[in-house]
């Protein structure tokens, strides 16, 4: 049974269709999306706040995904400065390495990284869970039970990935720096200090504020679109599988339109 | 199996659900064509009818959940699809809704799930009360052992009950139960079957119970109505719908009893 | 299960606090490294060209970044104004003759701006002075000193040639040349002007090829005035030789300044080179190399003239450089010469 309630209409008043069938569907659902989003907002400021639901998710998402993100960091770090060596060499500019990577890092690496591990980690988990509350009438059960779901669930998921992603992008980002750090180490016997002070020499508050609101901009995409994708969810199994899967695959590819955008405005800030 | 014995306690001059002309479709899938029903105060009213008729679609247009595409559906005096938000909440808080598949919340305990509704409807209370309220109803339903396990630990049945003590927690006037037997052992139909009627007696709640499971039906219904082709098609106590010639009655009769 | 609660909301509040530590940690170093806290003062400089000098730019001042470019706007006709943001505490380090000169950060940076800072006399600098700017190169300065010294080059290769041939001519004037103190003395002045305009030769042509490379860098001068690469080319050839027909004179001044220092010595050196008429050959070659080298550069500034990029300066001498050649037809040329022939009428259509 279709108990899609986004899709009124009766017998009588049959719909035609504005454009084609499936264009109208992208639009139903461009609509529905922008619905999502304006309701997010709005509810996010009005009572009642579930602060405990808040924090469970900040614990899942933030605290849970640390280990994780914390050693891809530090190894994509190391990486990422072994692999810039050689065209460094090239110059007999290895001294550059620590400004390089520092630019890397803080600038896309940390935010990017973080973003795509947690959206593989965090926005599968979301739109899992929310696709198996939605299938099992549990999403349902709560709004019968007065409680407002999307304030419970959507509200407090969408919030905890936008205040969780940058702190975990924090961390990536020192853990990331400290792993480029062991590799400068061994290879150019640079010491932390000076390691340190070159990172922050190649770099502005303009990139540490961007990198910021990137992930912000981020994990509240994550969120979104996990939530979206969960809450929405069709019935039965499959429709959890096929929840999860999209939240993944919409959630990067998202990231990497707005992370495309956001170093199209940052760089027209900086030519100022 | 035993018909129930009716209820002498059902005011017939207090409606507390009423519904005239009530359509419902999906895209261009007429599932209800103009339904009436009233259901009075102490009465456990069964809806009868083949999976896909829209007897889930009935109960979730009285709870809020859907909105029906005309006619009127008032309960409690309230018309549903006229309430605001706030308001459906308050009529909500009255309405007990038992699901098809106990929509338990997975992540949470058994104690957290009933809690759920108390911390935010019942903020009066004080943790002593809520944890006193919590036992009652699990007693109510018999499973005061299970409070500290995960749904996914509890077998279909304890599930289906630890869904009815959620509802009960708030001590609604309406329960509605959606398919409360499907996918149980008939032993477990059977203990849930008489969990309905105890609610009825104990809690005093009018009750709409959906389901395709004769059995169920004869043991728990006051009145039973048949939900055939979107429209109620016979009205009366057990016996009295299947005295009925219509084929499509006996045929749902033979399909359940026969088979 | 509350205690649990408990337990997790400390651990986020744990991991906020330590993921803000990081941010306001990194704020801080980094406060404290970009110095945008410290107080500056502004100095203006108009240049020419800044040849592609950006906003954010460093400004150096013995090796030492000082500050940075802060803005960058045109000025009067076709000149550029760069304001310049330096640091407070540098300022009583640069005078108000500093000079300011564009240059690069290395050999694939960017560009900056260079602060020399004047002399001890003048005051210190104060905050929205203009400093003078130094172009890097000034072409025209640079040709008149070549012409100059091959001029001297020339009148040198002269006095020499009657110099020698006197030396030469046989052994009566030998005990002349050996007691005439005064023609000892000439010889060294003559061999001392030949080593400084050699010296001098040498600096003009660095420069010069420091131009012509500069000339083959993109965007630079050489769109404008280079779009053809054969002119670049000869150009460079020029360069070439004339840093070739350099380096041959100073080695024969080397020679003769060796003879001279024999002839000057009292001691056995005399009676060797009485007594050793190879030496006088030796020096009969030399100068005849000499004479090579000079004609050799004059053909390379010849070369240069015809340039259509350098023909503004010459075109006003151009004749009288004709005649002084035919004035003095009879040299020859020991070597064949490797100049390439220019056409002016092919260059004079660009």
């Amino acid at each position: 049974m279709d108990l899609d309630k986004n899709k009124p209409g009766t017998a009588s008043s049959r719909r035609r269709y504005v454009t084609t069938r499936r264009l109208d569907r992208i639009f139903v659902e461009l609509a529905n999306v922008y619905r999502f989003n304006a309701r997010f907002f709005k509810e996010v400021w009005l009572p009642p706040y579930e602060f405990k639901e808040i924090i469970r998710q900040c614990y899942e998402i933030g605290v849970r995904s640390l280990p994780l993100i914390s050693l891809t960091g530090f190894i994509i770090g190391i990486v990422f400065t072994n692999q810039s060596r050689p065209s460094l060499a090239d110059f007999g500019a290895t001294s550059l390495l620590p400004a390089l990577i520092s630019v890397a890092i803080i600038r896309a690496i940390g935010p990017l990284v973080t973003a795509l591990i947690a959206a593989g980690r965090v926005g599968s988990a979301i739109g899992a869970e929310l696709g198996s509350m939605r299938v099992t009438e549990q999403i349902d059960a709560m709004e019968v039970s007065a409680t407002n779901p999307f304030k419970f669930l959507v509200v407090s998921r969408v919030l905890a990935t936008t205040l969780m992603i940058p702190a975990l992008t924090m961390f990536t980002t020192l853990v990331s720096l400290l792993g480029g750090y062991l590799n400068v180490h061994q290879n150019e016997l640079t010491s932390l200090s000076v390691f340190f002070y070159q990172v922050f020499d190649a770099i502005t508050f303009l990139d540490i504020i961007a990198s910021s609101v990137k992930s912000v901009i981020f994990g509240y995409t994550i969120g979104m679109v996990g939530c979206y994708k969960g809450y929405n969810s069709s019935k039965g199994t499959e429709g959890v599988g096929k929840a999860a899967n999209s939240s993944v695959v919409t959630a990067m590819f998202l990231i990497f339109i707005e992370e495309l955008l956001i170093m199209q405005v940052i760089n027209t800030i900086r030519a100022f | 199996m035993e018909a129930k014995e009716i209820n002498p306690n059902i005011d017939r001059n207090e409606k507390v659900i009423s519904i005239r002309g009530l359509k419902k479709a999906f895209d261009d899938f007429e599932v209800l064509k103009g339904v009436d029903l009233d259901l009075f105060k102490g009465e456990n009213l069964v809806v009868l009818g083949r999976s896909g008729t829209g007897k889930s679609v009935l109960i979730k247009i009285i709870s809020g959940l859907l909105q029906a595409d005309e006619g009127s559906v008032n309960v409690l005096g309230r018309e549903v699809g006229a309430l605001k938000p706030r308001e459906l909440d308050a009529l909500r808080l009255k309405i007990g809704f038992s699901f098809q598949n106990s929509a338990l919340y997975d992540s949470m305990t058994v104690r957290e799930n009933l809690e759920f509704p108390l911390i935010r409807h019942a903020k009066h209370m004080t943790e002593a009360e809520r944890e006193d309220t919590i036992q009652y109803v699990l007693e109510a339903v018999g499973l005061l052992q299970a409070i500290n396990q995960m749904p996914s630990e509890l077998s279909g049945g304890q599930r289906k009950r630890i869904g009815i003590a959620r509802t009960l927690i708030l001590k609604p006037d309406i329960m509605l139960y959606d398919e409360p037997t499907a996918g149980l052992d008939p032993i477990t139909c059977i203990e849930i079957n008489s969990l309905i009627n105890e609610v009825q007696e104990k809690f005093n709640t009018s009750s709409i119970i959906i389901t395709h499971d004769l059995t169920c039906a004869r043991a728990v219904g006051d009145r039973i109505v048949m939900l055939l082709d979107g429209q109620f098609q016979r009205e009366g106590t057990f016996d009295e719908v299947f005295e009925s010639n219509d084929e499509r009655v006996q045929s749902f009769y033979n399909y359940n009893f026969i088979d | 299960m509350s205690s649990a609660d408990n337990k997790r909301t400390v651990i986020v509040g744990i991991f906020t606090f330590l993921a803000i530590v990081i941010l306001v940690a990194g704020i801080f170093m980094l406060a404290g490294q970009q110095k945008r806290l410290i107080s500056t003062v502004t100095l203006t400089a108009i240049f020419d060209d800044v040849a592609g000098l950006r906003t954010g730019n460093n400004v150096w001042f013995s090796g030492v970044k000082i500050g940075t470019i802060k803005s960058i706007n045109l000025y009067g006709d076709s000149q550029v104004e760069v304001v310049m943001n330096i640091e407070e505490k540098v300022q009583q380090y640069i005078r108000k003759n500093a000079t300011a000169r564009i240059s690069s950060e290395s050999f694939i940076g960017n560009k900056n701006i260079v602060i020399d800072g004047g002399t001890q006399s003048a005051a210190p600098i104060e905050d929205g002075d203009r400093i003078t700017a130094v172009s890097p190169l000034n072409t025209d300065d640079l040709m008149e000193k070549l012409q100059q010294n091959n001029e001297n080059l020339v009148a040198i290769t002269g006095d020499f040639k009657q110099l020698t041939s006197r030396l030469v001519k046989g052994e009566g004037t030998v005990g002349a040349l050996l007691t005439d103190t005064t023609m000892a003395q000439d010889f060294r002045n003559v061999v001392a002007n030949l080593q400084r305009t050699t010296q001098s030769t040498v600096t003009a042509s660095n420069s010069l090829s420091a131009f012509t490379s500069k000339l083959n860098s993109p965007g630079g001068l050489a769109n404008q005035l280079a779009t053809d690469k054969e002119v670049f080319q000869q150009l460079k050839n020029s360069m070439t030789q004339l840093e070739e027909a350099t380096a041959s004179t100073s080695e024969i001044t080397e020679n003769l300044r060796t003879a001279s220092s024999r002839l000057n010595n009292s001691n056995n050196a005399v009676g060797v080179l009485l007594n050793d008429p190879k030496f006088a050959r030796q020096l009969q070659s030399t100068m005849q190399n000499l004479e090579t080298g000079t004609e050799k550069l004059d053909q390379n500034m010849e070369a240069l003239q015809s340039n259509f990029l350098l023909r503004g300066f010459f075109r006003k001498q151009a004749k009288e450089q004709a005649r002084q050649q035919q004035n003095q037809p009879a040299q020859q040329p020991v070597q064949p010469t490797d100049t390439i022939q220019f056409k002016p009428s092919i260059l004079q259509k660009n």
